[in-house]
């Protein structure tokens, strides 16, 4: 019954990522001046790989390829742009080359040119709106290949912006960039890139949103919160079409429920200052809350599928969460735990971000065909743990701190916990 | 049927007869018959042939959306049990799930009608809102309509799983304690009321709540100038949340100050006669056979405890509606008409009273005299040709304005003038 997700198809744009976490804290302080000539650079690139993408989308036009020359020009483009994001938001360490042909430790390989569907080439701009849209909410304004280096103001709030900023002082204190935060800024990265090739030309294929399609396959560690999510990806278009209206009584409902939750949280924060423990009463009550809260979400931004029930009861929802029982926590931990959940606050609302852009796209995907993208799906299920898990950490259901990572799968063993995440078939 | 079950069918009509009789009690003297009006000359011929055009397209309207309605009803009380599969919450909330996907479904069906009435509103400049505000704003209002179903879904579902078939007479009681729940907290709920401006505004308010007997029910005004031209003014509340709201239409200067006036006394007349209370005592009256048809409609489905029911009472609900909207119609229009005689008691402008439905009938183009069945089953208010004979008749009839007549000296400048105009009407 549970299985691995199945493979997807090889995409023509793929995310490399080689990077050892290990920063050098000079280089981490001054990054920004630092990458200071590779904007100029980026820029005077950025020109001449629109005016080439011209040329080239009239080739695809009426020739149905691009031309070999031009299309590795473009590809050396969105490589040099992905080093300069990775560079800026920490998810790579080493200074990049100027080229984007030399290696990189966050890098993407892109197919040579493949025949494209001429229609598809000749709207390619219209067709690449919405994976835009997702790409700005994980890397900033991304278009034609601009990068986050150029929208310094619309990348506020972005994913790779937080985690840049958090891995900046993160990196500055342990002289390493935490992998977490490097797994989702390498994510961004990687995503954005797709998008870039897509409306460059590059490729013919649409961006993939599915967090995790890495190589190597990623680290993903055990962690007291998981989820688990059914592979069902029918949505039905009524209850597509009126979700928002749907969600109300389940958020009124929510509204009435935090009052008796804080009040638990403050008596389970008193008790486990004490005890060193969360009661076990407590715990199932405030994992409930947590859960039916993770419900409400999915259910809300298309990630589930169903009506969720009331009571956040374990496995009562496609769209799960796993809550390990309690375990013991130091006491200062418990102390200054809302203090310590801020940064974990931060990325939540870049996630939250990307999950009303999931919602948006899901809907009009699943309004015209009755189906959630698998990508977008993923995308949202990643940011509904991550809610989860830092509802769990504030609320000291666990003293683990929410890990930032996108990756919803586990690659197979020996790292793999199959309990972490599990997919059920049930479409 | 049980001899226990007659008892209990006999003891909650007695009771309920019992109640209406004291509800329908009335300031409005017995036997009061009202003079018949000239609509033609009362309104103008044209504005009556307007007014008579206008409301004909919505009363087609309405028909056929009623039409499309039940029917759209029936379809989904015959299949709508299907999207059960669609929820991963227990049986009540189950049926919240199906209940709200009726109201879905019923809202997109009507929504055709809907946008055609706004465009004839539009069209003849009774409304100016757009029409994708009005649509969005329509859909979002869908969720408190949700929220209220799933209440009614949580009290009906929860007692009828623990009551049986008996749910209907506990549940009537716990829909009247919801309703006056929710009257009360409404006002508070309410953004965006400002108080009056005009000094003088407030001082005659003090001064109508003085003569009704009616302490400190704050006046609001609502802006609503932007999406209609239409007057209207409204008493919500109860006790300390109690408030009267008045449309910045209608201090547009398209009516007068005594008109207004008219207007303040009639909705402190909602107060002053407890009509809050006493329609949530309606509500709970027509609840007990609404309730009881839910009961015998949906027996066959397992009884109102099980989700499976749920769209069948939809329909019962929309047909039992329909069905006592009459009734529900004439308690309302008892209640309007009794907050007319109490604003001409507290006014004595009946002049004003006529000036205002006159008002009325051309900014809201209120058909003057109604078709019958459009009066039965759609007026919660009087007529306005029968406000106007309302008005005509207090006049003959009150000791009042003969009284200020012999005593002038005891009147405000304001109604010296009304008695001078009433005196040569």
């Amino acid at each position: 019954m549970t299985t691995a997700p199945a493979p997807a198809a090889r995409h023509p744009v793929r995310l490399i990522v080689t990077d050892d976490l290990a920063r050098r804290r000079l280089t981490v302080f001054f990054r920004l001046l630092l990458a200071l000539p590779h904007f100029v650079w980026l820029a005077l690139y950025g020109i001449a790989a629109s005016t080439l993408a011209f040329v080239v989308w009239l080739a695809i036009v009426f020739e149905g390829r691009a031309p070999r020359t031009l299309h590795g020009f473009l590809v050396s483009y969105v490589r040099y742009s992905t080093h300069v994001t990775a560079y800026l938001c920490l998810a790579a360490g080493p200074y990049p080359g100027f080229t984007g042909s030399t290696d990189y430790p966050v890098d993407v390989e892109i197919d040579g040119p493949e025949r494209q569907r001429r229609l598809g080439a000749l709207v390619r701009i219209v067709l690449a709106i919405p994976a835009l849209l997702l790409a700005s909410t994980l890397a900033g304004s991304v278009v034609l290949g601009a990068g986050f280096g150029f929208a310094p103001l619309t990348a506020v709030g972005a994913l790779s912006a937080t985690v840049g900023f958090l891995g900046w002082l993160a990196a500055l204190v342990l002289g390493r960039m935490p992998r977490g935060l490097r797994d989702a800024g390498a994510y961004a990265c990687g995503y954005a890139a797709q998008v870039t090739a897509y409306a460059l030309l590059a490729t013919g294929r649409y961006p993939d949103s599915t967090p995790g399609r890495v190589e190597p396959p990623p680290d993903l560690p055990r962690h007291a919160v998981a989820i688990l999510v059914e592979n069902d990806l029918r949505r039905p278009r009524l209850l597509v079409a009126f979700r928002l209206p749907l969600a109300v009584p389940h958020f009124f409902w929510l509204t009435l429920w935090a009052v008796p939750a804080t009040v638990a949280a403050v008596l389970g924060w008193l008790v486990t200052l004490a005890r060193g423990e969360m009661p076990s009463s407590l715990h199932r009550f405030l994992a409930a809350f947590v859960r039916y809260v993770a419900h409400v979400t999915a259910f809300t931004y298309l990630v589930g599928r169903p009506f969720p029930g009331f009571v956040g009861r374990e496995g009562s929802y496609p769209i799960d969460v796993t809550i390990e029982p309690p375990a013991r926590q130091r006491r200062l931990g418990v102390l200054v735990r809302l203090v310590l959940a801020l940064p974990a606050l931060l990325v939540y609302q870049a996630y939250s971000i990307v999950l009303y852009a999931v919602a948006l796209l899901g809907w009009v995907a699943a309004v015209v065909t009755g189906r959630m993208p698998s990508g977008l799906r993923d995308l949202g299920a990643a940011a509904v743990r991550y809610q989860s898990q830092i509802g769990a950490y504030a609320l000291l259901l666990t003293p683990q701190y929410p890990d930032s990572s996108p990756v919803l799968v586990a690659p197979p063993a020996p790292i793999a916990e199959p309990e972490q995440f599990a997919v059920a078939d049930t479409a | 049927m049980s001899p226990l079950r007659a008892i209990v069918y006999l003891g909650v009509a007695g009771g309920g007869a019992l109640l209406a009789w004291v509800l329908a009690g009335s300031v409005v003297p017995d036997g009061l018959s009202l003079p018949e009006i000239d609509v033609d000359a009362t309104f103008g011929r044209e504005l009556v042939d307007q007014a008579e055009r206008y409301e004909r397209f919505l009363y087609v309207d309405y028909l056929l959306a009623q039409l499309v309605l039940l029917a759209t009803l029936a379809v989904y009380a015959r299949h709508g049990a299907r999207f059960a599969r669609e929820s991963a919450a227990g049986p009540i909330g189950t049926g919240m799930l199906l209940g709200m996907l009726g109201l879905a479904i019923a809202w997109l069906t009507l929504l055709p009608f809907s946008v055609a009435a706004l465009w004839w509103d539009r069209r003849n400049g009774v409304s100016e809102v757009g029409y994708l505000e009005w649509i969005f704003g329509d859909w979002l209002a869908l969720g408190g309509t949700f929220v209220a179903s799933c209440l009614a879904l949580l009290v009906v579902m929860a007692l009828a799983r623990w009551l049986g078939s008996w749910w209907w007479i506990p549940g009537a009681g716990v829909f009247a304690a919801i309703a006056i729940a929710l009257v009360f907290v409404g006002p508070y709920l309410v953004t965006g009321l400002e108080r009056p401006v005009d000094p003088e505004l407030q001082q005659t308010y003090d001064r109508f709540e003085r003569e009704q007997g009616v302490d400190d029910i704050p006046l609001r005004i609502e802006e609503v100038s932007g999406d209609t031209s239409q007057a209207n003014a409204y008493a919500f509340g109860l006790g300390p949340s109690a408030r009267i709201v008045l449309w910045d239409t209608l201090l547009d200067g398209r009516f007068t100050d005594r008109e207004v006036n008219v207007v303040l006394a009639h909705e402190l007349g909602h107060h002053s006669s407890d009509h809050i209370l006493e329609s949530i005592g309606w509500f709970g009256l027509f609840a007990l056979p609404g309730s009881l048809a839910l009961v015998i409609a949906t027996r066959r489905r397992g009884g109102m405890g099980e989700p499976a029911a749920v769209p069948l009472a939809l329909l019962v609900t929309a047909v039992v509606q329909l069905a006592l909207a009459p009734a529900q119609n004439q308690v309302s229009r008892h209640m309007e008409g009794e907050a007319d005689w109490k604003a001409l008691e507290t006014t004595g402008d009946p002049v004003a009273a006529e000036g205002l439905f006159r008002g009325f009938s051309s900014t809201s183009l209120g058909d003057p005299s109604p078709p019958t069945w459009a009066y039965v089953f759609l007026q919660s208010h009087p007529t306005l040709s029968q406000r106007v004979a309302m008005a005509k008749a207090w006049a003959s009839e009150s000791p009042r304005v003969g009284h200020v007549l012999s005593h002038p000296a005891s009147l405000t400048e304001r109604d010296r003038t009304c008695t001078f105009i009433q005196s040569n009407d």
